[in-house]
């Protein structure tokens, strides 16, 4: 009996799972199907389309200066990931690896910063940004980057303070400087740490819309968020929906790839900062 | 603070780096070596500097200086490119004498108070679920996750063609019978709509959430299960006990997020109707989003840094009475482990 009852809870849970699991994986279903339904059908509220239309991949590059945004946008990208690494690889081994007067206080004010509101920065950030007429460039989202983050030095100190002390004190014994241990032995040993900040970032500096949306206007400048919403807001009074979808696949598809690929360092991250922030 | 615990044990002698005096253990120094091992501090002093100084030129420049800039202008009128007037208090008084901020912290609460619950509670039963299952745990697992790395931008607009008039889900609305609402244009619906794109997007809570669950010991569950306990006395009794200190994470985390949300807003009104800025349908304006109306449509930047330290002031009492009032939502035997 009570094997019955168990296979029947087995059951239940499961249909419940595969019912969840449908239910959010159906938007993404809409969103391909959509990509490549023909124009005059995506203006009807046909659900399947007759045929499937594969130009509307084509077709959103001619509409739009596409091929500009993604070389925008990745530019954005390698930029914040390399700013962000040489700037807080250091001061996260300083947070780590070295025993300095003041650390601990130091690094609850680096902390603090994380829970500061981003509206009372941007106010005044702006008006720098203006005065040093980096308005309509992407010195404003770049640069900032070069200036370490509060979370990015958490996330690498977590990942130094794993690293084995005995290798790096035997170094010091024998005479090598902080920033010979630093390049030699602590950035080597922790690539999968640097490795998972420079994904963060990436797919942070991917998604941002509200910083490229403040500072960027020409056509030309704009990067892949900025460029969707505006394609979705043209698009939306033409009843061109299947051109955003078809955007918003290869908006998508880069990040659902690196998921797929660093799985384990994303499960990780996400762990990390939710029991431990 | 971890601080203590986490720090490396030092190791005596050579491969010590404290920067500063000793402990002057060794009673008599020559002179000679007591100047050789002060210019060595200075010079270690100088390397932690130069480590920490990519941070500490940010900090200054891009933290520090736009707080205390803002905190100023909010007492003063302002435009981007001109000196600020002072006004006293005036912008505050604007703030609170006008319905627009009432309007959007009201819709703003709705989000929190009705979207939160439908987020932990959904991200609760998918994450129960998981810990439990033994086959094809990976695969719910990443198609629960998946949606989360959507960006928001992508999600509104996603979600803007699936509730449109004509779109799928609407459609569905039709084969019950009913007739779907006018999302994006009337105030009580757009509502609804952002909830729903930001519980399609709950992965990263059910990560967490899981990571939770699998830390409670499977003991509990047995002793409960001895003492005749069915599955809901067990949830009831064990698990959200047990879960309390990581669901006070992150309705704190989630009510501090909700007072930024704007992307997905913007998205479904610029849709609705080009030119405006966002909070269109009217009634639907979010506080975040009206910030950036002030800022950036009309650039009184003494009025949006009032309401800019007003929001910081609202999330940090939020955090505040929550923090006093932690022990009464959050089971204490797990007080060390949260």
């Amino acid at each position: 009996m009570t094997r019955t009852r168990r296979l029947l809870g087995v059951v239940g849970q499961h249909s419940v799972l595969i019912g969840l699991a449908i239910i959010f994986a159906l938007p993404f279903f809409f969103m391909l199907l959509q990509s490549v339904t023909p124009l005059e059908e995506a203006k009807t509220t046909v659900l399947w389309p007759s045929s499937f239309d594969f130009g509307n991949y084509s077709e959103v590059f001619d509409r739009v200066p596409l091929a500009r945004y993604i070389r925008n946008t990745l530019l954005v990208c390698a930029l914040v990931v390399t700013g962000t690494i040489v700037s807080c690889v250091p001061v996260a081994y300083a947070f780590s690896h070295m025993r300095w007067r003041g650390r601990g206080v130091v690094f609850v004010l680096v902390l603090s910063t994380m829970m500061l509101p981003f509206q009372v920065l941007f106010v005044s950030q702006y008006e720098i940004f203006s005065n040093l007429g980096w308005l309509n460039t992407i010195l404003p989202l770049v640069v900032p980057s070069f200036f370490a983050n509060a979370f990015s030095i958490f996330l690498l100190r977590q990942f130094f303070l794993t690293l084995p002390t005995e290798t790096i004190d035997a170094a010091r014994a024998d005479g090598a400087g902080e920033f010979q241990i630093l390049t030699r032995i602590v950035v080597p040993m922790a690539k999968p740490g640097i490795m998972a900040v420079a994904i963060f970032q990436f797919l942070f500096a991917w998604s941002d819309f509200f910083g490229p949306n403040i500072y960027l206007s020409d056509e030309s400048n704009l990067t892949l968020a900025v460029g969707l919403v505006r394609l979705n807001t043209a698009a939306a009074r033409l009843g061109e929906s299947n051109l955003t979808m078809a955007a918003s696949v290869i908006f998508v598809m880069p990040l659902v790839v690196i998921f797929f690929f660093a799985q384990k360092i994303f499960i990780e991250g996400v762990t990390l900062t939710g029991t431990k922030g | 603070m971890t601080e203590t615990a986490a720090r490396p044990a030092a190791p005596d002698g050579a491969g010590d780096t404290v920067v500063g005096p000793r402990s002057s253990s060794v009673p008599v120094v020559p002179p000679e070596r007591l100047r050789a091992k002060r210019r060595a501090d200075r010079k270690r002093r100088l390397t932690v500097l130069l480590l920490l100084s990519p941070w500490i030129i940010g900090f200054l420049v891009f933290t520090l200086y736009p707080i205390v800039n803002s905190f100023y202008w909010s007492f003063t009128v302002k435009r981007y490119g001109s000196p600020a007037k002072w006004v006293g208090l005036a912008n505050y008084e604007l703030l609170f004498t006008n319905d627009e901020l009432l309007t959007s912290l009201g819709n703003t609460a709705y989000l929190a108070v009705f979207g939160m619950p439908v987020r932990i509670g959904i991200a609760l039963l998918a994450a129960s679920l998981l810990v439990r299952a033994r086959r094809g745990n990976g695969v719910y697992r990443t198609m629960f996750y998946v949606p989360s790395i959507v960006p928001a931008v992508a999600s509104g607009a996603l979600f803007f063609f699936l509730l449109k008039e004509g779109g799928p889900l609407s459609s569905l609305f039709g084969v019950f019978g009913a007739e779907a609402p006018l999302w994006f244009r009337d105030p009580q619906w757009a509502k609804p709509a952002l909830i729903m794109v930001t519980t399609w997007a709950l992965g990263d809570l059910m990560l967490i959430l899981l990571a939770g669950l699998v830390d409670i010991p499977r003991s509990l569950y047995e002793a409960a299960e001895l003492d005749g306990a069915g599955r809901w006395a067990r949830f009831r009794h064990v698990t959200l006990p047990m879960i309390s200190p990581v669901i006070f994470f992150i309705v704190l985390t989630g009510l501090i997020g909700v007072l930024q949300s704007f992307d997905q807003a913007y998205v479904f009104s610029q849709g609705v109707r080009e030119g405006r800025l966002t909070g269109e349908p009217g009634g639907s304006l979010l506080t975040y989003a009206m910030l950036q109306l002030r800022l950036f449509q009309d650039g009184r930047i003494g009025f949006a840094s009032a309401m800019a330290w007003v929001m910081f002031l609202i999330t940090f009492a939020i955090t505040m009475v929550m923090l006093a009032t932690r022990r009464r939502w959050v089971h204490t035997a797990t007080e060390e482990w949260a």
